[in-house]
């Protein structure tokens, strides 16, 4: 085929792709516009052109991975396999942790406000939660024994696949009724329940605004909730007027998403309670939800134990989502999430602790329902418990010269820390501090009073300390309870203020 | 049997029931006035809305009847309740209080004996047991596939379902604006749950919501009691009747049939109660460590074959909080994509990178882990710290077992740590009931972390992890559970040491051994029958989790409703729990059980299957008809789709199970 024939065949190919083009419906226009719009420019109609053969390209090319792999044979590959050595599952305990171990309480028989250990002694007992003496509640027991004889022990089922028994519905009404909702849903645990409620509500791309002080749980909700969070400082709310503020501002133009604020109702970790009135005020003026965590606080505040709602005279409605426990005080166990109907029935089906997990024994049902009727019917267990309290801060909070309680008056679990000026005057490490209250606890034991310490935030592996976060400060729970009177209170009262005392000295 | 209607009982006093024996008489009543004392402080306190008294009435009218049906007659069939027991499962403390407190009259007795065995059934013959056993080689099991035609109306189910829904969205968000208005942005909040993500719920989901979340009463033992309820709104609410129906349980995780309220187990729960109270009040860390739990955890440890142990009190939260201690920043995560959502939940939790494997594919599972040591950390290429894989034992949606003995050998060669979620496996595989380890035959010091869930087997409730004394000593100090959660109730702890025990034959010697092989005879059994009958099932042989197949959406409530008319109760499951298209009806086989509430069951599936049109098996997965297992076993492969009759398959069904279901 010589050069002639060839030429003329492509011209032959050009005149039929051309005719074939202007067959095309459209052509003229398209023609036209690239005549009128690039003014005969050859350079720039062949920039375009192969701009959008790029284009064309790029959208065509297989998708690749960012990341570089290295090739390797499987002969290196063997090798890099057999060179691998991973690092052990655990690390060795440190000599803190192997001490903790050590002196960790174990109780022999049942709990209460004299609780006997596996060393032979006989405490008083200021570490449970178990405010009213429930636990040893005679009648509580024969209700709890009549529901395990008509129900037997485990539910063997998620709520969804005939795990819902007729008393967990009871139960939730109750809960309902108690605070005044119009609904509510029962967790199995209560540890699990705010982990669960916050992911199943806030979303990637959805923002939250929490106070920095709140517990591990929530903590722990809001990292798996993957939502945007912004923090404010333990109890400003001028400091969470201004993180709403710059939150409004900052999405004004994005597209709406849900907004939350959450906070504790009374704090785990430093025992003071949140300015509701005004965290209502704030939801409101800009528009965010308000998850609050009354796990702390339900069975514990207001004049029949509604929790924070009830003390400072809101109404349990105004507050979008309550989380609460029926284990601690009311010697049960679970948890709640009271809210409105609809909150409540997407939790049903989209909360991954309720979903997924087995219900709540029956016989713990039917005794948290039980001990919400006793606080409805018997304020006055509320108040005896506060006169210990009472009693019992009088011993520590203003006759201490080493430390100060920083819970609110009606809390029964006082948390005491290091006064600042003895932290400064002794240059106490957070380490040092916590051996200090150790040995306060080691020392109240030798009287035979148990008491604990507040338990630091467990580090992931691998996340270094100075990524961890807001950390409670070292501190001392004693936990008081209806169950001993109040010369008994007062007097192991003394027996810690004494015991601190005796610690604090000795420390150069 | 038809429903019971329970007003007439209801109006009477409850005191006038006449009562079995002292000992309930006794323990009944202040029952009944703490309920209505509650019901008095619903409707004081709030809760004045007609709905919830109303409700609440209904709940208590309910109970009543639960109470008078337990009474009445606990078994659904009308045969008459066998004069042999057999069994050594059933109440044992019967015969020492009859003798203590007074002479029951006959009826009386029967009446105890058929409340005991509504719970836990007799065994029928000494042959409905089988020893679990592994047969030298994993296998994974054939899963059969259905003819085009059902995938394809699959598909279009579907499409139908989400077209119709778009459509009744597009009126009902013009013309019916107030039950749309959560969806939508309502002055200045953004909806709580998206319009978009809600589809599936609201149009869906919502049609067959009365299959889900059936409210019970009473122990879900070998029957289950439902409290009946109405929907006059598209299941969006539900009224209580207030009558109940006894159904046979064919959906509760009582795989030993320890959900019982009499015997042994509940007598000790019981002195626990008195004891140690209903609970210890506290977390593990400060003073919620109760002597019961230390002997629990040693009874574990022993159980498993584990040098230590910790319990938690839900099965949730062990997973959720375990990773953290174990893998962080700079390891890698590898898990099957089956896994369950508690161990998603704790592997996001813990920040090291997470990659998933195809399930119980050992391939796959190799490929990934060369690729992840030789190439180490993205970006940085550094070495992984650790490499974890994350396994169950058995899939509570496949009724498939791990391939342990290959984990194990893979382990050995890539020096990755194993962690195997034990939840439905514990107690219910193996022949002596210690799990996938004991099943393969394979010492557990070979798995690094063994957890489980006490919920299932044990009829209590909580979860556990085994693992060396460090690995727990850290677990000890470390775990948020152990630091912030409330500890595992003594009762619960009670019930959970002696179900071991039972299982250990140290209590009640004999009973234990006995409940192990009625389940995995029941399980084969049924597993068998349904194969025979040409259902498509999924799942190992020996697993007490029997998937059936049922593909379109709509045989999903079809199927339950034909079954709770006939008084059984299942568990069907769909997307997203399951592939789009595999939806299926799950079967929990329980030791309570016996043959003929199998052969009930039998005889129920093969009616439905026929009116569902659910027979699609080729017959790969074995059920082969009588004459092809002939020239089966002469070497020909001659395949035809299983159809035996009901008849046959029942007859041949006890010495068939025995051998390899094929």
């Amino acid at each position: 085929m010589d050069l002639q024939e060839a030429q003329t065949a492509v011209t032959r190919i050009l005149h039929d792709a051309s005719s074939q083009f202007q067959r095309m419906p459209g052509s003229a226009i398209i023609l036209r516009y690239i005549k009128s719009s690039y003014q005969n420019d050859p350079v720039r109609s062949a920039i375009e052109l192969f701009l959008f053969l790029f284009a064309v390209r790029y959208m065509l090319a297989p998708s690749y991975s960012t990341q570089k792999k290295v090739k390797l044979s499987e002969e290196e590959i063997d090798e890099l396999v057999d060179d691998w050595t991973p690092e052990p599952l655990v690390a060795p305990p440190t000599s803190f942790e192997e001490m903790e171990t050590e002196k960790r309480a174990v109780i022999v028989g049942p709990t209460g406000p004299k609780s006997k250990l596996s060393n032979g002694r006989t405490v008083t007992n200021l570490a449970s939660y178990n405010f009213y003496n429930f636990t040893s509640n005679e009648s509580l027991k024969e209700k709890a024994i009549t529901t395990l004889r008509t129900y037997g022990v485990g539910p063997c089922g998620p709520p969804g696949f005939y795990g819902t028994q007729d008393v967990h519905m009871k139960t939730e009404e109750d809960v309902a009724a108690h605070l005044g909702t119009p609904a509510c849903i029962i967790y199995a645990q209560s540890f699990s329940t705010i982990s669960s409620v916050i992911p199943s509500f806030s979303k990637r791309g959805d923002i939250i605004v929490a106070d920095r002080a709140v517990n591990f749980a929530v903590r722990k909700g809001i990292q798996i909730s993957r939502s945007t969070v912004r923090w404010y400082d333990h109890g400003d709310m001028e400091d969470l007027e201004n993180v709403l503020k710059k939150v409004t501002k900052e999405q004004a133009k994005k597209p709406l998403t849900r907004r939350f604020i959450i906070t504790e109702g009374m704090f785990e970790n430093i025992g003071d309670v949140s300015d509701l009135p005004k965290l209502v005020e704030l939801k409101l003026k800009y528009k965010f939800r308000l998850i609050l965590d009354e796990t702390w606080s339900y069975g514990v505040l207001g004049r029949t134990g509604r929790g924070l709602t009830e003390a400072q005279n809101v109404d349990a409605s105004e507050v979008d989502m309550i989380i609460g426990s029926l284990s601690g005080p009311l010697s049960a166990a679970g948890g709640f999430c009271a809210a409105s109907r609809e909150v409540v029935e997407h939790q049903r089906i989209s909360s991954a602790s309720y979903t997924y997990s087995a219900a709540l024994p029956a016989m713990l049902s039917t005794t948290a329902s039980e001990t919400i009727a006793l606080l409805q019917e018997q304020p006055e267990i509320l108040t005896g418990l506060r006169d210990n309290i009472k009693a019992m801060r009088a011993q520590l909070d203003p006759r201490s010269d080493w430390v100060r309680c920083t819970s609110m008056v009606d809390n029964p679990i006082l948390i005491l820390v290091l006064k600042a000026e003895v932290v400064a005057s002794k240059n106490l490490s957070t380490q040092d501090q916590n051996e200090l209250f150790q040995d306060i606890v080691d020392e109240c034991l030798v009287n035979n009073v148990l008491i604990t310490r507040l338990k630091a935030y467990p580090l992931a592996q691998g996340v270094h300390p100075r990524d961890q976060g807001w950390q409670p400060q070292p501190a001392l729970k004693v936990c008081v309870t209806s169950g001993l009177t109040k010369k008994e209170t007062e007097k192991a009262g003394t027996i810690i203020r004494h015991a601190i005392t005796k610690v604090l000295k000795a420390r150069k | 049997m038809p429903a019971r209607s329970i007003y007439p009982f209801a109006t009477s006093s409850p005191t006038s029931t006449p009562s079995l024996d002292a000992l309930n008489e006794k323990r009944e009543q202040p029952r009944r006035t703490s309920f209505t004392k509650g019901n008095k402080f619903t409707s004081l306190f709030g809760g004045n809305s007609p709905r919830t008294r109303s409700e609440a009435a209904a709940l208590r009218e309910a109970f009543v009847a639960q109470q008078q049906a337990l009474l009445d007659s606990p078994s659904p069939s009308s045969k008459p309740l066998p004069t042999i027991n057999l069994t050594s499962a059933s109440d044992e403390k019967m015969s020492t209080e009859q003798k203590t407190l007074f002479q029951p009259s006959e009826i009386e007795k029967e009446r105890r004996l058929a409340r005991a065995h509504a719970q836990f059934g007799p065994l029928v013959s000494e042959h409905h047991r089988y020893v679990s056993k592994y047969e030298g080689e994993f296998g994974d099991p054939i899963e059969d596939e259905p003819p085009y035609y059902f995938l394809l109306t699959t598909y279009i189910s579907y499409l139908i379902l989400i077209v119709f829904g778009h459509v009744r969205d597009f009126f009902g968000k013009r013309f019916r604006k107030a039950h749309y208005v959560h969806l939508a942005e309502r002055d200045g909040y953004a909806p709580l749950n998206s319009d978009f993500d809600n589809f599936y719920t609201r149009r869906l989901k919502m049609r067959i919501n009365d299959c889900f979340a059936r409210p019970i009463t009473g122990v879900p033992g070998r029957y289950i009691t439902l409290l009946d309820r109405t929907s006059d709104d598209g299941n969006y609410t539900f009224k209580l009747t207030g009558t109940t129906t006894e159904t046979l349980n064919m959906s509760s995780y009582n795989y030993l049939g320890f959900a019982q309220s009499d015997g042994p187990c509940a007598d000790a729960s019981e002195q626990a109660i008195r004891k140690y109270g209903i609970s210890m009040a506290s977390p593990r860390a400060d003073a919620g460590t109760s002597e019961l739990t230390l002997e629990v955890e040693d009874l574990i440890a022993q159980f498993v074959g584990k040098p230590a142990s910790m319990v938690f009190s839900m099965g949730f939260v062990t997973n959720a909080t375990v990773f953290p201690t174990l893998v962080g920043k700079g390891c890698l995560l590898i898990s099957d994509e089956l896994n369950h959502s508690s161990i998603r939940f704790g592997s996001r939790l813990c920040g090291s990178m997470i990659r998933m494997f195809k399930h119980n594919d050992m391939r796959d599972l190799e490929r990934i882990l060369r690729e992840a040591i030789s190439q180490g950390q993205p970006r940085t290429h550094r070495p992984w710290k650790k490499i974890m894989v994350v396994v169950e034992g058995l899939y509570s949606m496949e009724g498939t077992m791990c391939n342990l003995p290959a984990l194990v050998e893979l382990k050995k060669k890539y020096k990755y740590n194993l962690f195997i979620d034990e939840a439905h496996s514990i107690g219910a595989v193996g022949p002596r009931g210690r799990g996938v380890c004991d099943f393969f035959g394979i010492d557990p010091s070979e798995v690094d972390v063994l957890m489980g869930t006490l919920t299932k087997s044990f009829g209590a409730n909580g979860g556990y992890l085994a693992a060396d004394k460090e690995v727990i000593q850290a677990m000890k100090t470390q775990n948020a559970a152990m630091l912030f959660a409330e500890t595992p109730t003594p009762p619960v702890l009670v019930q959970i040491a002696s179900a071991l025990r039972i299982i250990n034959g140290d209590l009640v010697p004999g009973q234990g051994e006995e409940r192990l092989q009625r389940l995995i005879f029941n399980s084969r059994y049924l597993r068998l029958g349904l194969k025979r009958l040409g259902f498509i099932v999924y799942g190992h042989d020996d697993s007490p989790i029997i998937p059936v197949m049922l593909y379109n959406p709509a045989k999903m409530p079809a199927f339950s409703h034909e079954m709770l008319k006939r008084k059984i109760s299942v568990v069907v499951v769909g997307y997203p729990a399951t592939p789009l298209v595999s939806s299926r009806a799950r079967f929990c086989i329980s030791a309570a059980h016996n043959k003929d509430d199998l052969d009930r069951m039998l005889a129920a599936c093969d009616e439905v299957g026929d009116l569902l049109q659910l027979k699609f098996s080729s017959g790969v997965a074995g059920g082969a008809n009588p004459e092809e297992k002939l020239s089966q076993e002469n070497g020909a492969l001659v395949k035809s789709p299983p159809r035996w009759k009901l008849e046959d398959v029942i007859k041949s069904g006890v010495e068939d199970v025995q051998f390899p279901l094929r």
